[in-house]
């Protein structure tokens, strides 16, 4: 099939489901077939809580040690951090924040998106 | 080929702030994403779609815009097919 390009958006708050940490799952496995896809990891609307440095990441870490292992880190939308009030000094220091024509960019970069 | 953004709740908010600066957008509302407000899309000039019986089903028919074109799952799937999803739904 050949490389691709994976953008992974995250769009739910922590814990309320489990859909914040099998994202980051999903994004470990893309990465580590014969293919080795790479990927985006973007946190929109209700998703930028998980990016708050309070958070407790323990369920998490594993993924995000292997996928740091590789460059990867988590893209915070400043648009929908502002409409949340959060100030990006509240965030971790592995969060990195994009304007939304940014990430409209890793939109259009991407081969495929999947979303959680 | 355009992005097309599936749009449904909970979060289809977040794919229409994005579809409303994406001047290659194609939108379509399926199941509860009828009820999102998509004045924004319709006034940046973007199309919108959305799927006839999920607008029906929710007695919607006079709220949504005339300006959102309904289709059918046949359309939808054309639709699918031809272009690059981006899907939040």
């Amino acid at each position: 099939m050949g490389q691709k390009h994976v953008l992974i958006t995250f769009n739910r708050v922590p814990y309320g489901s489990i859909f914040y940490t099998e994202g980051l799952r999903a994004a470990v496995g893309v990465t580590s077939g014969i293919d080795e896809h790479t990927v985006d990891l973007l946190y929109l609307g209700d998703g930028v809580n998980f990016c708050l440095k309070d958070v407790d990441r323990t369920d998490s870490a594993r993924y995000l040690t292997t996928l740091a292992a590789q460059d990867v880190n988590l893209k915070a939308e400043k648009e929908a951090l502002q409409d949340r009030n959060i100030a990006e000094s509240e965030l971790a220091d592995d969060v990195e924040v994009v304007s939304r024509s940014q990430a409209l960019e890793l939109i259009c970069k991407a081969d495929v998106t999947i979303d959680f | 080929m355009s992005n097309l953004y599936l749009v449904d709740q909970p979060y289809g908010g977040n794919g229409v702030n994005l579809a409303v600066q994406d001047s290659d957008a194609v939108v379509v509302l399926i199941q509860d994403g009828v009820y999102l407000d998509v004045s924004g899309l319709s006034g940046a000039g973007r199309t919108v779609y959305a799927v006839k019986r999920d607008v029906e089903r929710r007695g919607l028919e006079s709220r949504v815009p005339s300006t959102v074109k309904r289709i059918g799952f046949d359309e939808l799937v054309d639709l699918i097919e031809a272009n690059k999803v981006v899907n939040f739904a």
